[in-house]
């Protein structure tokens, strides 16, 4: 390449780039995902009044009196895979871990996981306080970890049960939790034991109710996490999914992952305008169920579409989605915070008929029909 | 939800980003912001030559000023800070290439820009084709070089590597240009 070709290329490229024109600078945004990162990093260097206690009740009883203070333990460390937590309920066995949930080879993605399955992701720093995770309906049994500072040795679970902090460690961080089994049946009331003075007397946490499952849900959920901090904290973003319609249209899926669950936010942009559809579903763990979440997509020009996304499994090399015309298309796949996502959409009028599971040889290891229009469902694949 | 009321001061040793902990003043804070806004669009620009796309480069250029929100005290002292950001946005949009599974398809043409005549607009297709053809390093080198006009030292500040290996991966992708059909004129260009 000669001097002047060197030239036009320089030319070629400084017009190419400069016929970019950024959005405004999301400062703000930046700022809190850089806030974000500081969290996520974080290992708490000071005593710091962490976490949480909760009052939690289908009635939603609140209130705050103390339990007694339970007598002080030495620290105990959590077993093998990061397990904090065991026991049986209602026949049922059921253990609480601290684990990486992120898939192989990635980075590490430290979280609560309930059973391998269900899981919550969980941060040295405040932001992840306490966290309800529910049973099976009919099991009737609930399950709850907090998430203890230094000098909080135990909480008490309805005002007589001790159940003392564990000492857990993964992807490098270390955690104090406190991890129990309930009954759905009764009020819960969690305390804690001379809390620090700075700290108000209780916490009540919103009324928690589940929805029994549908039709279309599998039996393979055990749970659903439902994180006690109304706070949400954005661990990582990225864009799963993007295109253009054939009128110039342009859309993106959007995946948020942090203590709000596996947030979307599913994006229509028009020369006249945007629209914007968000909604988070639990998070899964690498074995654990999809959750396959659907929002509709409003275009400025009156069409409509449905976006779909969820995370995949290691297992998984890529997701094919049939639609009703008989045809069939690759969903997208993005690596957000070592978590894997596909996404896609289907222009109306048609609509989502099967999603097809395929490994790296090209085998279709799973399938399911039973698919959403609005909402989410979860299928173990 | 901060309990305590009292927010922890974190660092973590795995990451030479945070070897001092970062806590950001309210004037640092405003100092971010003002370079947050005076950099975003070259390093959208930036991004946009080493991905071809324009969501991925704002996601790119997000991830970049974030991380650089991290460390800014540090970032804020370097002799270059711009130098320190860039260096954060490359890694930031190699580990894209590698992370990405499915979407990553050579050849297929990305987002476009579709300012200008039409003419000019072919020229820029053409254009970002050829460099997706490129692997991630030599597509880095070229656009620092002919758009950022940096030097091989510089350069290899971003990307972590030698000067000599800066220019030897200069001269192989100026040699896939050179014959990439996707710019038209084969020898001419």
């Amino acid at each position: 390449m000669t001097a002047t070709h060197e030239r036009e290329l320089r030319r070629a490229l400084n017009d190419t780039l400069q016929s970019v024109h950024p959005s405004p600078p999301p400062v703000e945004t930046i700022v809190r995902r850089g806030k974000s990162i500081r969290m996520r990093r974080g290992v708490v260097l000071s005593a710091v009044g962490l976490a949480g206690v909760i009052a939690a009740t289908s009635l939603g009883l609140g209130g705050g009196q103390h339990a007694a203070a339970p007598p002080a333990a030495a620290t105990i460390t959590a077993g093998p895979n990061g397990v904090f937590a065991s026991g049986t309920a209602n026949g049922h066995p059921w253990q609480l871990a601290v684990q990486n949930i992120a898939d192989p080879g990635y980075s590490c993605l430290p979280a609560i996981t309930l059973n391998g399955i269900d899981a919550d992701p969980v941060y040295p720093a405040p932001g992840t306080a306490a966290v309800v995770g529910l049973g099976q309906p009919g099991h009737q049994v609930g399950y709850a970890f907090v998430q203890l500072p230094a000098d909080v040795n135990a909480i008490v679970v309805n005002g007589d049960t001790n159940v003392p902090a564990v000492s857990a460690s993964v992807c490098g961080w270390h955690y104090r939790v406190a991890g129990f089994a309930y009954s759905l049946a009764e009020p819960l009331r969690v305390t804690v034991a001379n809390p620090p003075a700075d700290w108000p007397p209780a916490f009540s946490m919103p009324v928690v109710s589940i929805q029994p499952p549908s039709k279309t849900t599998t039996a393979e959920n055990p749970g659903l996490w439902i994180n006690a901090n109304t706070a949400r904290v954005e661990s990582a973003s990225g864009t799963a999914a993007w295109g253009d319609l054939p009128n110039k249209e342009q859309w993106a899926i959007k995946v948020q992952f942090g203590t709000g669950g596996d947030c979307y936010e599913f994006d229509a942009i028009s020369s006249s305008g945007s629209t914007q559809m968000g909604y988070c579903g639990p998070v899964s763990t690498p074995d654990g169920p999809a959750t396959i979440m659907a929002l509709p997509l409003g275009f400025a020009n009156g069409n409509g579409a449905t976006g779909y996304a969820l995370p995949e499994s290691p297992a998984t090399d890529h997701i094919t989605a049939t639609l009703s015309n008989g045809s069939t298309e690759q969903a997208t796949s993005c690596l957000v915070d070592g978590r894997a996502y596909a996404a896609f959409i289907v222009p109306d009028p048609l609509t989502l008929t099967k999603l097809t599971w395929f490994d790296a040889n090209g085998q279709a290891i799973a399938s399911t029909t039973a698919l959403p229009r609005y909402g989410y469902v979860q299928f173990q694949p | 939800m901060l309990l305590g009321g009292v927010e922890p001061v974190v660092f973590n040793p795995r990451d030479e980003m945070a070897a001092v902990p970062d806590v950001i003043s309210e004037d640092s804070s405003e100092d971010f912001r003002s370079f947050a806004a005076s950099r975003w669009p070259g390093l959208v620009r930036l991004a946009f030559g080493l991905t071809g796309d324009r969501w991925l480069a704002e996601d790119i250029a997000q991830t970049a000023l974030a991380r650089a929100y991290v460390a800014w005290r540090r970032v804020s002292r370097a002799d270059d800070p711009d130098a320190y950001v860039r260096r954060i946005l490359v890694n930031a949009s190699n580990r894209r290439f590698r992370r990405r599974r499915v979407t990553e398809q050579p050849g297929e043409l990305p987002d476009l820009p579709v300012d200008g005549p039409a003419d000019l607009i072919g020229e820029r297709a053409a254009l970002l084709t050829a460099l997706h053809q490129l692997p991630p390093r030599q597509r880095a080198v070229i656009v620092l070089r002919y758009w950022q006009d940096l030097t091989d030292a510089q350069i290899a500040a971003a990307l972590g590597c030698s000067p000599g290996t800066v220019r030897s991966q200069l001269s192989r992708a100026l040699a896939k240009l050179r014959v990439d059909p996707a710019l038209g004129e084969g020898d001419d260009r």
